[in-house]
């Protein structure tokens, strides 16, 4: 039995739970390759026309991997944290892929939604444990298992680590190298785990960043109590759990970490960054002294130009304005 | 007497600038890319080598700009690759010391820089599209049979421009033909294509930005007065149009040049003999992936100067600039 999980959207945050979940089960999980061209060619060709980037790279990563496995995960991810939602297009993407993508496997869509307790996350990994056994201890074990993984995976992105870097460790149980960021000036680079970990979708842009001398901090390296109290400034925060986190990282970054500048990477089209966006760059303003801030837009074309010099450019500003350069 | 070369090649024009120690322009060209931008290259060294014969210049360091500065780069050797923006904004403060706005249209992108105390604190360019361009500029005078050196006079005529649409290049020609086939009179065509224009560019590119004085405009479009106008009306501010507003990216390409030479005691220049070199483009489809990236190799005498293009570092082991 092979189970296949899309390399995008939620991977990035659910993968190192799934992964050990499945192999406790005994179920072999078959991963698309990372994002590529003709991948995202397959994903525009096939989803519904004013979709965004991601959700188009989706349907590829499914066409790559519909022939090769018994089953597809695509979970309904209702909550991930039990107060917000995510995006509309996450609520239904089951059904967009079903009726965009033909001659499926089975698909997998059991719905998560934390909302419904604490607890939701093991009666969401036993109802798709269900599917393959009937043996409830098996299911058990193999939820415990992903559980300790999942748990050391998120104090591994703490550390500073990217999700790739990340489930190298956890695969082989090593320690994660000491890694200590070299250059002189901070950047946060704040967007969705799907848009700036997917070195395809963001042409390279937290290498190219590095190559600069910059050192780069993301939402997934702020601590979860630094979340809750940011939670707490807004009068009203967005319904959307990614995008919350984007505003509070900006938030957590700005007001906490001195951070030289702001980078929001947003995918073209994306209806919930339209507010996110506008936030950020208010947040960044109202700062004392002002912080720069920069959107990046991604979209299909794959002009790295464009991106190169925009970030190039802002990079020399923050360097010019604290006389490094 | 020492003196510094700027190069900006764009996708519209290539410009080529020759400073001295003190950042006077001693030289200045503006060519048409056309598509070639090694030949433009060439061409505008050639030139620039014909202005400077026996006047005791030596080149001493030299610096490139504009969405081709990687293979201009390349070609003269570069001492320092810079992006458009920086170029520009150490241009306008350099003849403007005090500036706090730069408007820039250019062939194919527009931007705004915000400078405060001479630095750089905020800028923007037009994304995806390049409506309220050059180019479509270029492309409205060329169907309405007008030279596009006398656009701009045309729409100063004008006594009550009509209203276009802006925010497209597509519908803005649509909205034209229909404005034209009203029967309107071309000048009040052409100031409501300016007006429009303008409004386009505060709305996208200039949005949520704080434009103070004094404002600089600059880029090839700078030369039409009806945009001038139309931002000076827009704004109700008096707007700048340096001298040299053609090759501003190339001033600031060679200023940065002077900058770095000044530091590391040494050119790369490879002097004007470049000119004359047979420059050799090739590309081909890497197979190595599903993702094709087509990689440019940049020759001369079948030896390989660079190359670029790929998203990995495969194809990458030459020195790599940009």
């Amino acid at each position: 039995m092979r189970v296949g999980i899309p390399r995008t959207l939620s991977f990035f945050t659910l993968y190192p739970l799934l992964k050990p979940f499945f192999d406790g089960l005994g179920v072999e999980v078959v991963v698309s390759p990372a994002s590529n061209k003709a991948l995202l060619d397959e994903g525009v060709k096939d989803t519904v026309n004013d979709a965004c980037v991601p959700i188009k790279l989706f349907h590829g990563h499914v066409v790559a991997l519909k022939d090769k496995v018994d089953v597809l995960f695509m979970p309904r991810i209702i909550s991930l944290d039990g107060k917000n939602t995510l995006c509309p297009k996450f609520l239904g993407l089951p059904d967009m892929v079903k009726y965009s993508v033909s001659n499926l496997p089975e698909i997998i869509e059991t719905r998560l939604d934390m909302k419904k307790g604490k607890m939701e996350i093991y009666r969401f990994l036993y109802r798709v444990g269900k599917r393959f056994t009937d043996n409830k201890v098996k299911i058990l074990r193999a939820i415990w298992h992903a559980r300790y993984k999942f748990s050391r995976y998120r104090k591994l992105l703490l550390k500073g680590l990217t999700p790739e870097e990340a489930f190298t460790c956890l695969h082989t149980g090593q320690e994660p190298p000491h890694k200590e960021q070299s250059g002189q000036i901070k950047l946060a680079v704040l967007g969705y785990p799907y848009t700036i970990y997917d070195d395809y979708i963001s042409v390279g842009l937290l290498d190219m960043l590095r190559e600069q001398g910059v050192r780069v901090y993301t939402a997934e390296m702020v601590p979860e109590e630094a979340m809750k109290r940011m939670s707490k400034k807004l009068p009203k925060n967005l319904f959307w759990y990614y995008s919350n986190r984007v505003v509070w990282g900006s938030q957590y970054y700005i007001n906490e970490q001195n951070i030289d500048g702001i980078i929001h990477v947003t995918a073209f089209s994306c209806g919930p960054d339209s507010m996110t966006n506008k936030l950020v760059e208010l947040e960044a303003k109202q700062h004392q002294p002002k912080i720069p801030f920069l959107t990046i837009t991604v979209d299909e074309h794959t002009g790295e130009a464009g991106v190169a010099t925009r970030v190039e450019a802002f990079v020399d500003l923050i360097k010019r304005k604290k006389g490094i350069i | 007497m020492q003196a510094y070369l700027g190069v900006d090649v764009g996708s519209v024009s290539t410009n080529l600038v020759v400073i001295d120690d003190d950042g006077n322009v001693l030289v200045d060209l503006y060519l048409r890319t056309q598509g070639q931008p090694i030949q433009a290259v060439q061409e505008g060294m050639k030139q620039v080598e014909e202005a400077i014969k026996g006047k005791k210049i030596e080149i001493c360091g030299v610096g490139t700009t504009g969405s081709a500065r990687t293979l201009s780069g390349v070609i003269v050797g570069a001492d320092t690759v810079k992006n458009e923006i920086t170029a520009h904004a150490v241009a306008a403060s350099h003849l403007v010391p005090d500036v706090q706005t730069v408007l820039e249209i250019g062939g194919q992108d527009s931007k705004i820089i915000i400078l405060r105390d001479g630095i750089v604190v905020d800028f923007a360019m037009n994304t995806v599209c390049a409506a309220g361009t050059g180019s479509f500029l270029d492309h409205q005078a060329a169907r309405l049979n007008i030279p596009i050196e006398d656009f701009g006079g045309l729409a100063l005529q004008s006594e009550a421009s009509v209203r276009i649409a802006g925010r497209c290049s597509v519908f803005a020609e649509s909205d034209m033909i229909h404005k034209q086939q009203m029967g309107h009179p071309t000048p009040d065509i052409i100031a409501g294509l300016c007006d429009a224009l303008v409004r386009n560019y505060l709305n996208n590119v200039g949005k949520g930005k704080e434009i103070l004085a004094p404002v600089v405009f600059q880029g090839g479009v700078a030369a039409n007065v009806g945009i001038r106008a139309a931002f000076e009306k827009a704004l109700g501010l008096k707007i700048i149009v340096p001298d040299y507003f053609k090759v501003m990216g190339a001033i600031g390409a060679a200023l940065l040049a002077k900058a770095t030479v000044k530091e590391k005691g040494e050119t790369n220049f490879r002097g004007f003999v470049v000119s004359d070199l047979e420059y050799q483009a090739s590309s081909f489809e890497c197979q190595g992936c599903p993702n094709l990236c087509e990689i440019v190799n940049i020759s001369v005498d079948d030896k390989v100067l660079a190359r670029w293009g790929g998203r990995c570092g495969k194809w990458d082991t030459l020195s790599k600039t940009g």
